[in-house]
């Protein structure tokens, strides 16, 4: 019951909230409105959360997905084989942004807080997934190239 | 038939195993592995200096990076002694709040401890009246949150402020200089300095003389050019830019410069000797140490590696990179320079510290300059001429070069360790870490020993091609470190400047990575990365005190004066920088190529410590 009077109160408060933020919109007049739910991953647009990379698996994908971390300085921050240095390790189990084909996809395409460039208008869709084919790949048997 | 989750299981089990087995013996290992035999050990107390100072530090404060214009980090404070170094406690200690590389040193003025904080770069000001008390003010820079990205590898650190006309200086990693004022903690100016969307970045002290402030870049690995600024103190003005390639006028190369070496001298070497207009994403960043001889007026400092450690892609010497530069101090007119690896292949920067001392040499009196080198061979440099008197490895794996032509002043290379793409080289000695990184060594006149904290690893390097993409790393290498021979990767170098060799070496399991300081107690202090800050003898090498922070040491110890007219020693525990990134969580230890190859030496880091943020204050 309570958890219910909180969740209203909150609904209430994001609305009037809205509201607020709406009015210089309003008085502007051409705004287009902002529809698509933020999770608490950021990551909005196109291709959805769901969508799975089409070279999963793909062994020739992988491959260049690894000659393309190298070709765009990718391991010059994430590590030579993906295990962190001025960027995060992208080997361990930790996502800060999440860790689906299409979240690291995102991570890629739009660029992260710290630093992480955006590459979406730089590079072809196509390459962003054969990059997330191989990070995704990093430490199973499928990996190209692992770190000796 | 196992699935693959078995095997994945199966692996984790044994790894498990593995490691509990392995954790007590690996500890036991950390204990200081051996000492050398000591040599020409020289006799205490009533002899004459070894050398003679140029610019002692203020007695009881520490107000420029290094304590005093020359670089020494020796101070004449007496009062901690290697008879009463073992009664030394904890004083204070306290939180920065900021878990990254603690690189550089607190300064102490007028009874207050200024401390600069790894990025966001806060400046703290400590009541040494009131040291559990409140601060006395924090200062928050609020730099771009961009600029953690472009951190030349791997960590956000920054290597401390200076003080001058009653303002603590310093710079933030989005390349401002800043200036404070010492006593309310106000903004008195800020000044932009560079560009950090093109991952230029600011981590080094500045060096205030006088009424100049003089700051140096970072970023090397981004493909930026290097430069040194010089501002005005009152204003904040940016007086004149001295680039490290480029054109003559643009290195402010002119009339009066005459370097020692032929190979040195020429029209436009900073554009010339380069590939086209490659020079433009040179490197030659100045993130290390500036030094100041007031009797010539004259400033010195080092530059880092050229910038795309593939050195295929830049053919030629690659001026100004790897460079000593002696400058006029107020028009910053090159005297002479001195480069130490033309056409360096390996990351070899060499920005480090520059100790100016006078002393006999080979019977006649001399202006000296010291230059412990990233490369391994410990170089004795003349200050006025820009002659290279000597050049000796002071860490022995030591292999890219056997030594140096003193008449040419060119390194003798051995073509085997020459890297080029598409062949991966092994067991290049130093690594791109250096056989000492960019915390500085100290000078003792009582001892005539230079005092270095020194690496001992070594490295394969696959140079790759690479693409410049502005913002993103310009590296166009494959680096992956190993342990150098000797099973031990830290040494604290005893170097006895006058006869040229190592007098005696403390070895440790892991690269000291921590600054040093000399006293007139005849006690030297530094730290190691599991985070051990000694005192030891500054004859003998023996330890005479330790105590375990918590964290590993990548800063620089410091002494003054407190409130009581008491000598305290301080030095910061936080692990990071280079070497010390290894400690942090986000690097996974089963990448050897990792954190610029750093991983394939320092795996074991972790085992040890973790990211930490105190200053500590010991004393009696």
């Amino acid at each position: 019951m309570q958890l219910r009077l909180i969740a209203l109160f909150a609904v209430l408060l994001a609305l009037a909230l809205a509201g607020c933020e709406q009015q210089p919109n309003a008085s502007a007049g051409a705004a287009p409105p902002m529809s698509v739910v933020v999770g608490p991953v950021p990551g909005i647009g196109s291709p959805p959360q769901g969508q799975a990379d089409p070279y999963a698996n793909d062994v020739l994908g992988m491959a260049q997905g690894r000659k393309l971390f190298v070709w765009y300085n990718c391991y010059s921050c994430h590590g030579g084989h993906g295990g962190g240095g001025m960027g995060p390790s992208l080997r361990d189990r930790v996502w800060i942004y999440g860790s689906s084909d299409a979240q690291v996809f995102h991570s890629i395409a739009e660029g992260r807080g710290k630093g992480m460039p955006a590459w979406g208008l730089k590079i072809p869709q196509s390459q962003i997934w054969e990059l997330v084919a191989y990070i995704k790949s990093m430490r199973t048997p499928q990996e190209p190239e692992p770190p000796r | 038939m196992l699935g693959r989750t078995g095997k994945i299981a199966i692996a984790l089990a044994l790894t498990v195993v593995v490691g509990y087995w392995a954790w007590p013996r690996l500890a036991r290992t950390a204990e200081v592995s051996s000492r050398t035999a000591r040599t020409t050990q020289p006799p205490r107390g009533g002899a004459d200096p070894a050398f003679n100072l140029i610019s002692p530090s203020p007695h009881g404060e520490w107000s420029l990076p290094a304590g005093d214009l020359a670089n020494t980090r020796y101070s004449p404070l007496n009062q901690i002694n290697a008879q009463n170094a073992k009664n030394l406690r904890m004083i204070a200690s306290l939180s920065t709040g900021i878990p990254h590389g603690h690189e550089g040193q607190p300064l102490v003025v007028n009874n207050t401890m200024y401390v600069v904080t790894p990025y966001p770069d806060y400046l703290m000001a400590i009541d040494l009246k009131d040291l559990n008390g409140a601060l006395k003010w924090k200062f928050a820079p609020n730099p771009d949150p961009q600029s953690q990205a472009r951190a030349s590898c791997c960590d956000v650190v920054n290597r401390g402020a200076a003080y001058g006309g009653g303002k603590i200086v310093y710079q933030t990693l989005d390349d401002n200089t800043v200036a404070v004022d010492a006593s309310t903690g106000k903004e008195a100016w800020r000044t932009q300095t560079g560009n950090v969307n093109d991952g230029e970045t600011a981590a080094g002290a500045p060096l205030i003389v006088k009424d100049k402030v003089y700051v140096g870049n970072s970023g090397g690995e981004f493909g930026v050019r290097g430069k040194l600024n010089c501002l005005d103190l009152s204003t904040g003005k940016i007086l004149w830019t001295a680039y490290s390639q480029g054109s003559d006028s643009d290195v402010r190369i002119g009339p009066d410069f005459k370097s020692f070496y032929a190979s040195d001298r020429g029209s436009d070497l900073g554009a010339n000797s380069w590939d086209q207009e490659r020079w433009q994403r040179g490197g030659g960043t100045v993130p290390g140490w500036i030094s100041y001889d007031p009797e010539l007026n004259m400033i010195y400092y080092g530059t880092g590696s050229p910038g795309v450690w593939d050195a295929d892609l830049r053919p030629g010497d690659n001026k100004w990179s790897t460079t000593i530069f002696a400058r006029d101090a107020d028009t910053g007119d090159a005297k002479w320079a001195l480069q130490i690896e033309p056409h360096d292949n390996y990351g070899y920067s060499e920005s480090m510290e520059n100790i100016l001392i006078d002393m006999d040499w080979n019977g006649r009196p001399r202006k000296l300059l010291l230059h412990p080198s990233r490369n391994g061979f410990m170089l004795v440099v003349d200050r006025q001429t820009g002659e290279l008197l000597s050049a000796q490895k002071f860490v022995d794996s030591t292999n890219w070069a056997s030594g140096y032509n003193l008449k040419t002043g060119q390194p003798i290379t051995d073509p085997s360790k020459a890297t080029h793409e598409g062949t991966v080289v092994s067991g290049i000695c130093p690594a791109s870490s250096g056989a000492k990184g960019l915390m500085p060594s100290a000078v003792s006149p009582q001892t005539g020993y230079l005092y270095i904290p020194a690496e001992n690893a070594c490295m394969d390097f696959d140079a790759v091609p690479a693409n410049y993409i502005p913002g993103t790393p310009f590296i166009g290498a494959l680096v992956k470190m190993d342990p150098g021979p000797g099973g031990f990767q830290g040494e604290l170098v005893a170097w006895d400047i006058k006869n040229q060799k190592k007098a005696w070496t403390i070895r440790d399991k892991f690269p000291v990575e921590s600054g040093v300081l000399a006293t007139a107690g005849d006690v030297v202090f530094y730290g190691t990365l599991e985070g051990w800050f000694r005192a030891i003898d500054a004859r003998s090498g023996q330890i005479l005190w330790q105590f375990k922070t918590p964290s590993g040491i990548v800063g620089a110890p410091i002494t003054f004066l407190g409130p009581d007219g008491k000598q305290y020693v301080a030095i910061y525990s936080g692990v990071g920088g280079w070497m010390g990134s290894v400690a942090f969580q986000d690097i996974s230890t089963d990448d050897p190529y990792a954190a610029l190859g750093a991983v394939g030496a320092m795996a074991q880091l972790k085992q040890y410590t973790a990211a930490g943020d105190n200053v500590f204050i010991f004393g009696f």
